[in-house]
């Protein structure tokens, strides 16, 4: 057994190589170190003359892996503000509930089609219906569309994406760590946790003064370390109350959000997430045995095809009602594709509650899959409109002329 | 005059689109990690035909050069070109300057020549930091070493210059 500096340093130099890799192709990193992961860590392929498992799964590796995701939630909390669903407007309220709605139904129904299960059903709905921000934003700027009209609907829906994912994760962290078997006591909980949470966040719009005063300290040091460690004590709070530590972790951020220190926090956050963020996908994809991909393998493909469908309908008609038409319509519903950060994270949740374990090495696919077929969805999108969308488009328009003569 | 819109890009940074006499508009966005992209849209057309990336010094390069602070166009209007002659210069203040040691008001900077000095940057040595004095008044004394921002019409500008850096007299 290496000693554990030395498997993380392993460990390391290959999340190292993935992120370099990814920037080299362009492509996101995180499906990649979940990859990684799988084909490095303790269920990688071995045999008499090549052994891959290079990385064991110690303490260390599995306490940096957290970090990560109360990084993640941490700074998912400190980013998100209230005021920027709001400015949104109207349109982009409804453009992006419907798009939220119609992908959760979707992912409700296809986990119930799955597994006749309400936990499963659940989780698979988190996993499927919220879009990676990061996978997304990469796109719009490697595309060259940032300026385009259609992109603050883009940037707008995936804003909104974060707001839900907030709650989503919230219940379904109650109700799975609660372990409920019927669907109403579970929800219950989950609501119970809900309640907790908003009670806490108006304690913290009235602390937020004190806060404010009392994190007002010039220098880097003692700034980031007191932050760091709210961030624990959340996170222990939160697991005491049978609440997951990364809602803990979410709920501080949106506290801090509120003070005016908000911006050099993240300032301060955002390269330890990366770095953290980072494990936290390598031990994800260490956590999956590959052998088990048998029936995982026809599930993420129907999951696949049923998000790609599911998402260019409802990406089209969420952009159609906020007013874009033809192309920018089509450009919206192809590049929201991507899934990532947010599959992991709930997949993350439900291996941490037992629920069946067939979901990681799923989510793996389903994530590794969509990331391959997204960026070539979001570059053809002027082939699409043109076979799918121009004729329904030109017929439409005849009818109206014939209907008017 | 132009007609600009102004979007927040949340978590990239915030675009400006500026419609243009032509009909063509120019995308502007100013990502949050500094650079700066350019995009230009023909006339009625939702995709962009062209950009370009520039870094945040650069960006400051352009639109200095853009604004017209090195060179102003000779056709514009009596108005326009009176605020576009505003020059405004940073200017070290030399060792063996002749303003060295003289405070702005022994020198009549405004009555002599014109130019205004806006503010003072002073470099403590032991702890490098930089210490500003906003609109200094006239019993401001120069001492070598210090970066004085001043205003004014070029010619004036010019004339200073050479009482600050101690050349061209």
């Amino acid at each position: 057994m290496a000693d554990s500096i030395t498997n993380l340093t392993v460990a390391f130099a290959i999340i190292s190589a993935a992120v370099l890799l990814a920037r080299k192709f362009r492509f996101s990193a995180i499906p990649l170190l979940v990859l990684l992961g799988i084909l490095c860590g303790p269920h990688a392929p071995h045999g008499t003359w090549l052994d891959l498992r290079l990385v064991q799964s110690t303490e260390s590796t599995a306490l940096l892996g957290r970090l990560g995701v109360l990084l993640l939630l941490f700074y998912l909390g400190l980013e998100f503000s209230a005021s920027r669903v709001v400015q949104g407007g109207a349109t982009l309220a409804k453009g992006g509930s419907i798009y939220v709605g119609l992908n959760f139904l979707r992912g409700i129904a296809l986990g119930w089609l799955f597994f006749h299960s309400w936990p499963e059903t659940l989780v698979m709905a988190g996993i499927t219906t919220v879009s990676s921000s990061a996978i997304v934003t990469k796109l719009l700027v490697d595309l060259k569309r940032t300026a385009n009209p259609e992109t603050e609907l883009i940037l707008g829906i995936l804003v909104f994406e974060d707001a839900f994912i907030a709650v989503y994760l919230s219940i379904l962290s109650g109700y799975l760590l609660a372990g409920q078997t019927s669907l109403l006591t579970g929800l219950l909980a989950g609501l119970i946790t809900v309640a907790f949470i908003s009670g806490l966040l108006l304690l913290g719009r009235r602390m937020g003064p004190y806060l404010d005063r009392w994190l007002n300290m010039r220098s880097g040091e003692p700034f980031i370390v007191v932050s760091f460690t709210l961030l624990l004590v959340m996170a222990c709070l939160a697991e005491r109350i049978h609440v997951t530590e990364a809602v803990g972790a979410l709920l501080i951020g949106l506290v801090l959000a509120e003070t005016s220190h908000a911006k050099r926090l993240i300032q301060m956050v955002a390269p330890m997430r990366d770095l953290f963020g980072a494990v936290f996908f390598f031990t994800f994809g260490m956590g999956i045995d590959y052998r088990t991909f048998g029936p995982a393998a026809w599930l993420a493909l129907l999951a696949v095809v049923a998000t790609v469908a599911g998402n260019l309908l409802s990406g089209f008609i969420g952009a159609w009602v906020c007013g874009y038409r033809g192309r920018a319509a089509v450009n919206v519903a192809c590049t929201i594709m991507a899934r990532g950060e947010f599959a992991v994270i709930v997949a993350g949740l439900a291996a941490a509650a037992g629920v069946a374990g067939i979901l990681q090495p799923l989510a793996a696919l389903y994530i590794l899959l969509l990331a391959l077929i997204s960026p070539v969805l979001a570059k053809r999108s002027r082939w699409i409109y043109e076979t799918l969308v121009r004729p329904w488009e030109t017929r439409r328009e005849r009818e109206r002329q014939t209907v008017g003569g | 005059m132009a007609l600009i819109k102004e979007a927040e890009l949340p978590g990239l940074g915030k675009k400006y689109m500026v419609e243009l006499e032509g009909g063509e508009r120019l995308g502007i966005i100013i990502y949050d990690e500094g650079n700066r992209e350019l995009f230009y849209f023909a006339p009625a057309e939702d995709e962009p035909t062209c950009s370009v990336t520039l870094t945040d010094q650069e960006a400051r390069q352009v639109g200095s050069i853009i604004g017209g602070a090195f060179y102003q166009p000779k056709l514009l209007e009596k108005l326009e070109a009176a605020i576009a002659d505003l020059c405004i210069e940073w200017l070290k203040v030399a060792p063996q300057a002749p303003v060295a040691g003289r405070t702005i008001g022994e020198l009549g900077l405004r009555k002599n020549l014109g130019v205004t000095v806006i503010a003072v940057i002073e470099e403590v040595d032991s702890k490098k930091k930089k210490c500003t004095a906003i609109n200094p008044g006239p019993g401001f004394t120069f001492v070598p070493g210090q970066t004085v921002v001043v205003a004014g019409r070029r010619d004036a500008i010019a004339r200073f210059e050479g009482m600050v850096t101690g050349e061209g007299r």
